[in-house]
């Protein structure tokens, strides 16, 4: 095989190559100059992003647990006896004092309730505790008809810590009974929960709670002294408040730990609630009358030398 | 290249068979360097399926299209390549690669024969511009006043609340339609400009609200909403669809953030219409929340809103996310207050919220209130005490560039649309580009001076 011509040459010469110019920023990169050309370039870019940054955001008052929990309950000196406001009043006291709690007794005189139910002033002290010890973990409102029977158990770490609580709370579980559709929340941590109740046969116990102290403590408090809710004629007054409030109000449904009752509050009527057993940590005479065979003085003297002999004991 | 085709004519270089022309012994640069273009034009048309007949001369339209290569070929020209100047040392610059090299060629021999100052002046010249076009014509501008680590656009949402009562039970007409998309453009060219989210509401009476108790609560329900579609922003802004961003040049964060505790004040003393107690005295009250001012800190504030001259007002608000706002728009509404008090809660959220207000601590210790003229100027007939006199708490003063114009209670016996653009036009007005003030106040002013007539230009 032959070929009739000799083998084209590519009509497209190559270009002459470029020789290496001399740009200055082809030389050889001075130290000095990279650093301060650096050094602007990184001082623009803060000065571009620093706007960005606003004050620090907001951060509520962490509460350093001195004391861990104030005891509140307001006593009607008006109504009952000495001797049995002395005894209420020695019963939290000496609770308190074992454990290293604080005691915030008010009479319901303290507080300026214009013209509504005396009960109302329960929340007030509740923000008044809230006030006189910024720095509380809790405060357990405990009502004048009960005594805590059982001074062995601590709040802190058979209760309110977060590992027994979350084993307590009853989830998704009507919140106020028997059949509210509205339930406890299904995924609240124990952590979160800021508000620890329970439930007797009619609806939410109003009577001894746990409120874990911070802005939502303020909110819940001030929001439930509402003058409108007071002038409602709410037929339990701030009992039906608080159930009206969380069947209602999603903010704070979601921080409600519903637990059984007989842990905080076992009733002596059975009728009413869950009934007081020997062991129970407290004892309330809820729906005791102010005198009368089943007046609150003489309920309460049945229990009376039990807590005072167990005080003793421990 | 391939030579597998036979090359075609081509207008002004004859014959150029690559194969042959090579040795054809002609020495001009022309045919030099033209051989190859010729070929690869040629190959291109060869590509052009169009019918015609590849030799079909090029219709080549205008003097300088037909006459270029004359032209061209008649100036004169430094072939010798390595010395234009005949100095032995300026070797090391490019050669000089005629018209015909490539683009990249004819630009590297020309910066070859650059003197080093003049290239360093081109230098910072061309980073100049370069950051000019970038800060100002760029979307980099606008990606670094929306981003959170830049200027920050993104945390603030603009709430407009468009479509009022329109929808089932009202048909619009033309003026209800000029003001609603005056409105919306007016936001979101503003929304646009610093990077904000716009989130347009629907108003309109939905049955869900008709015959319901909380007919026209919807404000509430659409904040919430907006904080939950957005959930980076901070900073949520509730306007009324009879509102008109006066200053666009105003970025929320110049005018408020960067310095609010500067513009706040929350003793609501200060200007106090509907006088309410404060601070509150209770004893069982902490310190703070007995204090006029709360802790008086700029980040514990979550709402911001102003005082007309008749109490709170809404048409243009701001919430922070926070969880106080999450409360408080959950508290907002509530059956039992309602109940209580619908009969005298005209102006519903408005008066719940002054409700709240006046008996909640909480409250209180995280409102602020802005100087109305702020975020919320009214024009003269709004908030008129019957003297017909401008007030410079609540009226909008052009003078003093107002940011916002709030046309309240417009819908009442007052001309909406006529206020609308009214102010539409006051702010272009006011907002002119010096082109146009250029035009307007000295040109026009000029002729108007010498001609004793007015003439637009």
């Amino acid at each position: 095989m032959h070929f009739a011509y000799p083998p084209r040459k590519s009509s497209n010469p190559p270009p002459f190559r470029l020789r290496p110019s001399n740009l200055p920023l082809r030389r050889r990169p001075r130290l000095r100059t990279v650093l301060v050309v650096l050094f602007t370039f990184l001082f623009g870019i803060f000065l571009l992003s620093r706007r960005g940054s606003g004050p620090d955001p907001y951060h509520e008052h962490e509460p350093t647990g001195n004391p861990p929990v104030v005891i509140v309950t307001v006593v009607d000196p008006s109504k009952f006896s000495g001797s049995y406001i002395k005894s209420i009043k020695e019963n939290r006291e000496q609770y308190a004092r074992k454990h290293g709690y604080e005691t915030h007794i008010p009479n319901v005189d303290d507080y300026d309730l214009v013209s509504h139910h005396k009960s109302w002033s329960k929340i007030m002290a509740m923000r008044h505790a809230l006030t006189k010890y910024p720095d509380c973990k809790f405060i357990w409102y405990l009502d004048q008809d009960a005594y805590i029977m059982d001074p062995t158990k601590s709040l802190t770490s058979d209760l309110l810590d977060s590992k027994t609580l979350g084993g307590l709370m009853i989830k998704d579980y009507p919140i106020v009974p028997p059949d509210s559709i509205i339930k406890s929340f299904a995924h609240l941590k124990s952590d979160d929960a800021r508000l620890v109740v329970s439930q007797d046969r009619d609806g939410l116990v109003s009577n001894s709670i746990f409120l874990r102290n911070g802005d939502w403590a303020k909110f819940l408090t001030e929001t439930w002294l509402d003058p409108l809710y007071r002038s409602y004629n709410f037929q339990k007054a701030e009992r039906h408040a608080l159930e009206h409030m969380v069947q209602w109000h999603p903010t704070i449904l979601s921080k409600i730990a519903l637990i059984p009752q007989r842990l905080i509050a076992s009733y002596t009527r059975a009728s009413l609630g869950a009934e007081y057993r020997e062991g129970d940590f407290v004892v309330m005479f809820y729906g005791c009358t102010v005198d009368g065979e089943r007046s609150c003085d003489s309920e309460s003297q049945l229990y009376r030398q039990k807590w005072q002999t167990a005080f003793q004991a421990s | 290249m391939s030579l597998s085709r036979s090359p075609s004519p081509v207008p002004g270089g004859g014959w150029t068979s690559p194969g042959l022309n090579h040795h054809s012994g002609r020495t001009s640069p022309v045919n030099l360097s033209g051989g190859p273009v010729a070929w690869d034009s040629a190959k291109m048309r060869n590509h052009n399926i169009n019918g015609y007949p590849s030799f079909a001369p090029q219709q080549k339209t205008g003097f300088f299209a037909r006459h270029m290569r004359r032209l061209s070929s008649n100036l004169p020209r430094f072939a010798n390549s390595s010395s234009p100047y005949g100095h032995k040392g300026k070797q090391a610059r490019g050669p000089w690669y005629g018209p015909n090299g490539s683009l990249a060629q004819r630009i590297r021999s020309l910066f070859g024969r650059m003197g080093r100052k003049l290239k360093m002046r081109l230098l910072v010249a061309s980073i100049v511009l370069f950051c000019i076009i970038i800060f100002f014509n760029s979307p980099l501008i606008t990606y670094w006043r929306r981003a959170s680590w830049g200027y920050g656009g993104e945390k603030f949402v603009i709430i407009l609340g468009a479509n009022v009562g329109g929808g089932v039970m009202d048909w619009k007409g033309a003026r209800e339609w000029a003001i609603e998309r005056d409105s919306v453009r007016n936001k979101k060219r503003y929304a646009a400009k610093w990077g904000y989210e716009l989130e347009i509401v629907d108003m309109s009476t939905k049955k869900r609200y008709a015959h319901e108790w909380r007919e026209s609560w919807e404000k509430v329900d659409y904040v919430r909403k907006t904080m939950r579609k957005y959930p980076n922003a901070e900073w949520f802004w509730w306007l009324d669809l009879n509102t008109y961003v006066m200053e666009p040049s105003y970025p929320l964060q110049r005018h408020l953030f960067d310095d609010l505790n500067k513009h706040v004040y929350r003793d609501i003393n200060e200007y106090n219409p509907l006088n309410i107690t404060h601070p509150l005295t209770e004893i069982y009250l902490d310190d703070e929340a007995q204090s006029p001012i709360g802790d008086n800190k700029a980040n514990s504030l979550n709402l911001l809103l102003t005082q007309d001259c008749s109490g709170f007002n809404l048409g243009s608000f701001f919430m922070r996310r926070s969880a106080w706002t999450e409360r408080i728009l959950d508290m907002w509404w509530d059956p039992v207050l309602y109940e209580q008090k619908h009969m005298e809660w005209e102006h519903k959220e408005q008066d719940a919220l002054e409700q709240m207000y006046t008996s909640l601590p909480w409250v209180r210790q995280h409102t602020g209130f802005l100087p109305q003229r702020k975020i919320n100027s009214f024009p003269p007939a709004a908030c008129d005490d019957g003297t017909g006199k401008v007030s410079t708490r609540h009226h909008y003063n052009g003078d003093e560039r107002d940011f916002l114009v709030n046309m309240a209670g417009c819908e009442w016996g007052r001309d909406c649309w006529g206020e609308m653009y009214h102010y539409r036009e006051f702010s272009y007005w006011l907002n002119r580009n010096p082109w146009e003030r250029f035009k307007e106040d000295l040109v026009a002013e000029i002729w108007f001076k010498i001609t004793g007539k007015r003439v637009k230009l």
